[in-house]
């Protein structure tokens, strides 16, 4: 006799009970019950859950068939799902195919000056420059190399992807106060959502063996900075600047680009400096699910308790982590200076 | 003279708030701006308000903070849209305009100088100047020598290459100047344009905004809460308060007739004998018999009271160019010195 059987007696649904069908599986805690033998039932009043409900009121579903319900509904839209999604996504494992290629098959001789060549014209500092050097060249020195250019090219792609979404998103959540409040509880979802979590789906949706598997988690994650930022950097514009845009005339187009957009740039850095951070910490969990770099090296050192691989790798991350940190605060300190305000 | 029209505000009313139509119709049915605060939560912003600016003028609106004097500059380029009421420029409605022939109005006819200057930080002195051309699409080959003209003429000659943050406060609103002028458009709006200024800066400015009014004979809507400044520049003088229009006229007849307590507690505080002018305290009609000197209609009765050396006897003839037109005794000089009310209260 369950607990709550008197309650749907008392009233009066106990056909509408019956009508359910019974026998559903036994839960944990049922098997638990029927093994530990049962408690003292008079003063053991169960919360009203599922399972319990089910015990008294078979018309109750069980809590399991709560996330079987979900699970079989995610997989009857999968086909559907993975038929729009999957040439639209298509590129994206192109580019990440495409750039890994490059970044691994160009000889490091070119490779390491390229990169310094590019932090040179991003930061315009010598130091930022020595920096990049030197981090490359002990990641290389430990035989690394490869890794950290699988893992450099993953993240030059997704967060190349992230600006060129994220950007547009957050100039759009700017103008209109309906679509940030609709966008800025997404936007905490995506950022609070444990990283691992993005991974379930999207397993479900693509072959493992696919790059935009992970492209799309790294994505997923990363981007929010971007957008946040550009949305608050562009509220943050100077109330009386954009009226006297509009006193003398401005269209919105010569407002957005001569006056918003680089106006806000500083904050735009910012949130392109931590979106790319983002993306460097997804990158490793997507090693998961085959996302070639470092990560791998952690996790083998995880899986095969190979201590120093893992650790070295780890801090092959964290010198990835401090060149990309500072080459970008390297251009955010010159966006700075050249525009200081006041 | 006849003078004509530019601008001409009509029955303008402005709510702020949800309802706006609704509010409107409370206030034009006599409610305060109290009542209405308290009674529907809507802020009464301007009400009823009739204004004629004439062309080539300096139209001075001032009030204290909180009247509504900034609200109504914006209503005259729509920055702000008015709950009521037409604005008529160059004899057209504005109300009436869609976005393209807005956007034509604040090119071509308007410009505006700011309170906080409101330059482009990332953008050189020389772009910020000829920002009114560049929004019309030149490039800046073709507004650089226009705009290097007007920084030339407000004093900046030099500057062109620097960033605004780089200048003063003074020097920032020099810029700001050159921005209005450089669009030659016919009117300019000022919005407290030197109230963030350092006093003497200030008079410095309003020195070179005379100067330049007296060569270009703009159009120009001034807006102050500084009843020196006020009297310093305007043509006509209209005062605000708490969103409605007080008195308007000629300053000196303002100063001289005040229309209520509100104003005369406002011309209480001023130096009258560096503010009022021969012209509008002289008796009218030529004098005959003796007379002490000569004075010009238009100087100020400091200057006539340092001619006379103090002494109380004095009788001087007016002169408007080579005509004279009245006369002036010391004792309606210091009559005029002393604030009406004060007079009627002894």
């Amino acid at each position: 006799m369950a607990t709550y059987d008197g309650l749907f007696d008392m009233l009066g649904l106990r056909s509408w009970c019956d009508g359910g069908e019974g026998g559903g599986p036994m839960s944990m805690a049922d098997l638990l019950a029927k093994t530990g033998g049962s408690g003292d039932g008079a003063t053991r009043l169960p919360f009203p859950s599922l399972d319990t409900l089910n015990d008294a009121c078979t018309a109750f579903p069980q809590s399991r068939d709560l996330t079987v319900g979900l699970e079989e509904g995610f997989l009857s839209i999968r086909d559907p799902l993975r038929a729009i999604v999957d040439p639209l996504t298509q590129p994206l494992s192109w580019l990440l195919n495409g750039t890994l290629d490059a970044m691994t098959h160009t000889p490091w001789f070119i490779m390491i000056p390229l990169l310094m060549l590019i932090s040179w014209f991003v930061g315009r500092s010598w130091k930022v420059v020595g920096l990049v050097a030197m981090g490359l060249g002990l990641l290389a020195f430990v035989d690394y190399y490869d890794y950290a250019m699988q893992t450099l090219a993953i993240i030059f792609v997704c967060a190349f992807i992230c600006v060129l979404f994220g950007v547009p998103i957050g100039i759009a959540m700017s103008r209109s106060d309906r679509l940030q409040r609709i966008a800025i509880p997404l936007l905490d979802m995506l950022q609070t959502l444990p990283p691992f979590v993005y991974l379930i789906p999207l397993i479900f949706l693509f072959s493992v063996t696919e790059p935009k598997l992970y492209g799309i988690a790294v994505i997923l994650y990363a981007i929010v900075p971007v957008v946040r930022l550009t949305d608050l950097g562009i509220r943050l514009v100077d109330k009386d600047v954009t009226e006297a845009a509009d006193a003398f005339g401005m269209t919105k187009r010569q407002k957005l680009f001569g006056v918003q957009i680089p106006l806000a740039l500083p904050n735009i850095m910012a949130g392109v400096n931590q979106t790319i951070m983002m993306s460097l910490a997804m990158v490793v969990i997507a090693s998961m699910v085959s996302a070639p770099g470092l990560g791998i090296l952690v996790l083998r050192g995880i899986r095969n308790l190979e201590l120093g691989v893992g650790l070295i790798a780890g801090l092959g991350i964290v010198i990835l982590a401090i060149l990309l940190d500072r080459v970008t605060k390297a251009s955010l300190a010159r966006i700075d200076s050249s525009q200081s305000s006041r | 003279m006849t003078k004509t029209v530019k601008i001409s505000i009509r029955n303008l009313y402005k709510i702020f708030g949800d309802d706006p139509q609704t509010a409107l119709k409370a206030v034009q049915a006599g409610k305060s701006k109290g009542e209405l605060l308290e009674e529907t939560g809507h802020v009464l912003g301007l009400r009823d308000i009739n204004v004629d600016i004439h062309d080539g003028e300096i139209t001075v609106i001032m009030g204290l903070s909180g009247s509504g004097k900034s609200t109504l500059i914006r209503h005259l380029n729509r920055l702000i849209d008015p709950t009521a009421g037409e604005v008529v420029v160059n004899g057209e409605d504005i109300m009436s305009y869609d976005e393209e022939q807005l956007r034509g109005l604040r090119r071509k006819t308007m410009s505006m100088v700011f309170q906080k200057f409101a330059l482009l930080p990332h953008r050189t002195v020389l772009e910020n100047a000829g920002m009114a051309l560049a929004t019309q699409g030149l490039k800046q080959a073709n507004f650089e020598a226009e705009a290097t003209k007007w920084l030339d003429r407000v004093g900046l000659a030099g500057y062109g290459a620097q960033y605004p943050h780089q200048l003063s406060g003074g020097q920032q609103q020099r810029v700001g100047l050159a921005r209005a002028l450089t669009s030659n458009s016919d009117i300019m709006l000022m919005d407290e344009a030197f109230s963030a200024l350092d006093p003497l800066i200030r008079t410095d400015m309003q020195s070179l905004l005379l100067e330049l009014q007296a060569e270009l004979k703009k159009t120009i809507v001034f807006i102050t809460h500084d009843l020196d400044e006020a009297l310093k520049l305007a043509d006509h003088l209209v005062i605000l308060k708490a969103g409605a229009i007080v008195q308007q006229g000629e300053p000196q007849h303002i100063l001289l007739n005040p229309a209520d307590p509100y104003i005369e507690q406002f011309v209480a505080d001023i130096n009258r004998a560096r503010v009022l002018r021969v012209r509008s305290v002289m008796t009218k009609g030529a004098p005959e018999g003796d007379v002490a000197g000569d004075i010009a209609a238009n100087d100020n009765l400091e200057s006539v009271i340092a001619l006379a050396r103090g002494k109380m006897d004095n009788r001087f003839r007016v002169m408007d160019g080579d005509t004279p037109v009245g006369s002036l005794n010391m004792t309606e000089l210091m009559l005029a010195l002393v604030p009406r009310e004060e007079t009627v209260a002894q």
